[in-house]
């Protein structure tokens, strides 16, 4: 690493956020914050933005899943399954955005006692894979039904119904079951969570391990290739895009169904179309069947409420379907073929296998790679079913607080409701349920949170107009924890990249011409930048653009089909954009860090997938 | 007796009659590779040189005679042995053989007077085992068989400069088993050219084809006057992991003046151009695969891009032999033999230093 002097980032301590963010420490919890009685170990880790689950400023609650995570990934790796020097990682929040840490290794003698719990439950896990998986799945499904069912008082009766009174009281009412029912899905998130890193870590460290095998096989291996010969071709991600090929296909085989798919109405209108035929409802039939779980898919990366997912924007999977209809029409295949896939993949590994010299060489490939291929599809599935269709479920079930707190002159919106954290939404619905409580014409704090939740739209917004600082403390010079450098892509380029960008002579976005990322997937070409931070706006998408996002998702997947290239913000050789690259051969660089905000729309870009180069060749008039 | 033979006639079992890069040349024909054409002037050519113009005793009793490891007398017996070589003339058998061979080269390739590459052939040569690389000569732009037969001598000569009588004399090779062949092998006109390997000869990494190129012929990259373009694609997914284009100052063409090649400079714009296009990349590939395929082992290529043909006629092979290097390393295990759990969990106790 850098010199200590030269080669550090500023105190957390000392530095100081731009004065329009005033008041920002109060959405976040005390233990989110830099703090005088935590200086000493704080000041001496390495502190990095987040920008995979934090790209953009957090909403207050938000953050409950940053909370969720930070607990869960960690424990595992420290008390769990008992990664040996690894320790967890640290979350804190400087402005709206979140920094993070991963922990330097504990004492050796935790180190040799963590050794001897892996061994032992580690390796039980690798051996009953598939029987746990399918455990792991049952209760992950069980408990985003039992969310689902949750009931949320739509409203609270002038006088409670008679049922409940007659002939023997429930004893307890509206004003408890309201409180009662945030708690519990409150709690349900962080079960959720826990289920999710299950296998994750170990996956991960499977991953890694993969990785310097392959690489100490072959000292030049790419981390795309790695990633081509670990990667599984049915996997939960890729299903809410088949299902949409699927429907579109059922579509060509019924009379007068593509008609109403391809026309421009909305997706309201085209289902009332469809009611009127039978053949428009068989097809409707087909498309509710499909819709849960595999259109509870956010549009966006399933950490903020504001990204919405399909399954409350129609309209989104409507215009795939119509796209994908059009397609067919004109004898285009549109579905991938997931057997080729996974031939392809057998017999990548298959070649590099033969290239193997030495036959004990070749027996300890064979055991990495079965090891990684047992687990691998973990990676692959877990995503799916938390962060789209589990909190596709609690979005919808919370902003049924949402429309309560408006109903009751709590908050102005219901997506107001995020601009109080988990904390304090709990204060509000007493509140509510005081007043209800106490009897008629009760005046309430309505005018209050209002305005604390107008102050903090503000402080958000500010937010995104600064270029927050990427990272804060000492570099270290080793981490031990395998989320840090698989996903987050931690590396020495990386954080002298992040040094160069401060001080004086610091260059702005605007200046840059050349942007370095990861080499996802390979291959060279030129084109005509498209920057489309939301998934809304790809309607202006026009066919052979170069895609520049800050990261994509699984609801992006019908895009790939269209674009010459894929850029993004965030996200390493595993992340959504280089996977499905990489299978449509669509040339990718990702973690590009700042590439939304370098490039504009109509820039003329050359992405270099196989370098991790982007070149602005010419700006756009 | 063939004094000469057609480079199709070759294959890898006529090593002794003609040399390492002239059965290469063959076998590679065999193999389906494009090699320009040409024949090979065979090692019976040059015995009978040697016992038919009574030279040969000389020689040998001049190497016999000659104290070891004395530098001086070395350059002495070397001088006078490649001076004999050099004044005998050829029989008219042998200037016969050499006059049909290249005029029907000239008329195969529909040039009156078609410009050749000379090069030394040994027979020890290239055998993995023991590199004799660089130690006898090629003449390049060759015209005319008058020219040719010059060159022969000189090749011939080269079995017997200071450092290869020293080299052998190093190894126990005794003179007498050395013979030396001579490869006639129509001149490319390339526009680019250079080598590559089949294995990555920085790290022995083989999953990968390192190309090199420059502009001209490949003379320079072979002697490393330029740094040269270099390309490290992957075998098994065919992407282009590395691609370093270099600021390629001179390059190596025909001279007319003096005959033969000489280096020239290169304009400053078109220096930093990349002198290969990325369906040569992959066409180079392709066939650097199937020659180690052939082989059944890491080679050592030789290629060059000729700017009369047009793509992918345009891509020829002109030499290939064994990678010496790394291949003789390989044979020992980088990871040892271990389980999956082994490795995981070495992997578990790994505090990784921040990737570079």
């Amino acid at each position: 690493m850098a010199d200590e002097k030269a080669g550090r980032f500023p105190d957390p301590h000392e530095f100081q956020v731009p004065p329009e963010l005033e008041g920002w420490e109060e959405m976040y919890p005390s233990h989110y914050l830099f703090s005088k009685d935590r200086e000493n170990w704080e000041k001496n880790q390495f502190w990095y933005q987040d920008k995979i689950h934090a790209p953009e400023p957090m909403p207050p609650l938000d953050l409950i899943f940053q909370e969720a995570w930070q607990i869960s990934l960690s424990q595992y790796t420290t008390r769990v399954f008992c990664i040996p020097p690894a320790q967890g990682i640290a979350q804190r929040m400087v402005g709206p955005y979140m920094y993070i840490c991963a922990i330097a290794p504990p004492p050796e003698e935790i180190i040799a006692e963590k050794a001897g719990l892996f061994e032992k439950r580690v390796f039980y896990v690798f051996e009953h894979y598939d029987e746990l998986w399918d455990k792991w799945l049952t209760k992950v499904k069980a408990l985003g039904k039992e969310m689902a069912a949750v009931e949320i008082p739509r409203e609270l009766p002038k006088f409670v119904p008679e049922d409940q009174v007659l002939p023997a009281p429930t004893g307890c009412y509206v004003s408890y079951d309201l409180i009662e029912a945030f708690d519990k899905l409150v709690n349900q998130m962080f079960k959720g969570w826990q289920y999710h890193f299950e296998m994750l870590n170990l996956t991960y460290l499977a991953y890694l391990m993969f990785g310097d095998v392959s690489r100490k096989l072959f000292p030049g291996i790419s981390e795309s290739a790695i990633g081509k010969m670990v990667a599984g071709a049915y996997v939960s991600m890729f299903r809410p895009e088949e299902e949409l090929c699927q429907l579109s296909r059922l579509a060509t085989s019924l009379r007068g169904v593509t008609d109403i798919l391809k026309s421009e109405m909305s997706a309201d209108q085209k289902i009332a179309e469809l009611q009127k035929t039978p053949d428009g409802k068989q097809w409707l039939e087909a498309f509710d069947k499909a819709k849960d779980p595999w259109f509870y898919v956010s549009c966006g990366s399933g950490w903020f409420h504001h990204e919405g997912s399909w399954i409350n924007n129609l309209d989104i999977p409507y215009s795939y379907i119509k796209s994908y209809v059009e397609r067919l029409e004109n004898g285009e295949t549109i579905e991938r073929s997931l057997d080729t896939l996974d031939k392809e993949r057998d017999e990548t590994v298959a070649k590099y296998r033969e290239l193997i010299q030495n036959d004990e060489d070749r027996e300890s490939f064979e055991g990495a790679y079965n090891t990684i291929r047992t687990i691998y599809r973990y990676a692959e599935d877990h995503l799916f079913w938390v962060e789209h269709w589990f909190h596709t479920i609690w979005f919808s079930k919370i902003r049924e607080f949402g429309s309560l707190l408006v109903n009751n002159g709590m908050i102005n919106e219901v997506d107001d409701l995020f601009m109080f954290n988990r904390y304090e939404i709990p204060e509000l619905l007493t509140e509510v349920a005081t007043g209800w409580a106490l009897g008629v014409d009760i005046p309430m704090r309505g005018e209050y949170y209002k305005a604390k939740a107008d102050k903090r739209k503000k402080i958000l917004q500010a937010a995104g107009e600064w270029n927050a600082i990427p990272a804060l403390g000492v570099p270290p010079e080793e981490v031990a924890e395998p989320f840090t450098i698989m996903l987050w892509g931690v590396t020495t380029d990386k954080v002298k990249e992040w040094l160069k960008g401060m001080g004086e002579g610091a260059v702005t976005p605007g200046d840059i011409s050349e942007i370095k990322g990861f080499a996802s997937s390979a291959g060279v070409v030129e084109g005509k930048a498209r920057v489309l931070k939301l998934l809304k706006e790809i309607v202006d998408l026009q066919p052979g653009e170069i895609l520049v996002s800050p990261s994509t998702n699984p609801s992006w997947a019908p895009v790939f089909t269209k674009i010459k290239a894929a850029v993004t913000d965030i996200g390493g050789l595993t992340s959504h954009a280089a996977i499905v690259c990489r299978e449509y051969g669509v040339p990718a660089v990702t973690g590009a860090g700042i590439a939304t905000s370098a490039i504009k729309t109509g820039d003329i870009i050359k992405v270099d997938g196989d370098t991790g180069v982007i070149t602005i060749v010419e700006r756009a008039g | 007796m063939n004094y000469i033979l057609n480079f199709e006639q070759l294959d890898k079992n006529s090593l002794p009659l003609v040399g390492g890069k002239n059965a290469s040349l063959g076998e590679m024909i065999k193999a389906g590779i494009r090699v320009p054409p040409g024949f090979a002037v065979t090692t019976d050519s040059y015995f009978s040189f040697i016992t038919e113009t009574g030279i040969k005793d000389k020689i040998y009793g001049i190497l016999s005679s000659m104290p070891p490891d004395d530098v001086e007398s070395l350059n002495r017996a070397s001088a006078e042995i490649q001076e004999i070589i050099k004044k005998t003339p050829l029989s008219d058998d042998i200037k016969t053989a050499l006059e049909e061979g290249y005029s029907h080269l000239c008329e195969k390739c529909s040039v009156e007077i078609l410009p050749v590459a000379v090069r030394s052939s040994a027979t020890a040569e290239d055998l993995p085992t023991a590199s004799f690389a660089g130690q006898q000569d090629t003449y390049l732009w060759v015209e005319g068989v008058a020219n040719i037969i010059n060159n022969v001598h000189k090749c011939w000569a080269s079995l017997f400069t200071p450092r290869a009588i020293d080299y052998r004399n190093k190894n126990d090779f005794p003179h007498e088993k050395v013979l030396i062949s001579v490869g006639v092998q129509k001149m490319v006109n390339s526009r680019t050219a250079g080598v590559m390997f089949t294995i990555n000869p920085i790290d022995g990494d083989l999953s990968k084809i390192v190309i090199e190129g420059s502009w001209g012929l490949g003379e320079t990259v072979v002697s490393g006057s330029v740094n040269p373009d270099k390309f490290v694609v992957d075998k098994v997914l065919m992407e282009t992991n590395e691609k370093t284009i270099s600021a390629k100052h001179i390059k190596c063409v025909y001279d007319p003046q003096k005959g033969g090649v000489k280096n020239i400079g290169v304009k400053e714009d078109v220096q930093s151009i990349c002198c290969l296009g990325d369906q040569e990349v992959t066409e180079l590939v392709k066939i650097a695969k199937d020659i180690e395929k052939h082989y059944g082992r890491a080679m050592d290529i030789e290629w060059a891009i000729d700017k009369d043909f047009v793509f992918p006629e345009s891509v020829f092979i002109v030499q290939a032999r064994p990678e010496t290097v790394w291949s003789q390393r390989k044979t020992t295990s980088v990871i040892g033999k271990k389980s999956g759990y082994q490795l995981l969990m070495e992997q578990a106790m790994k505090r990784i230093k921040i990737p570079g």
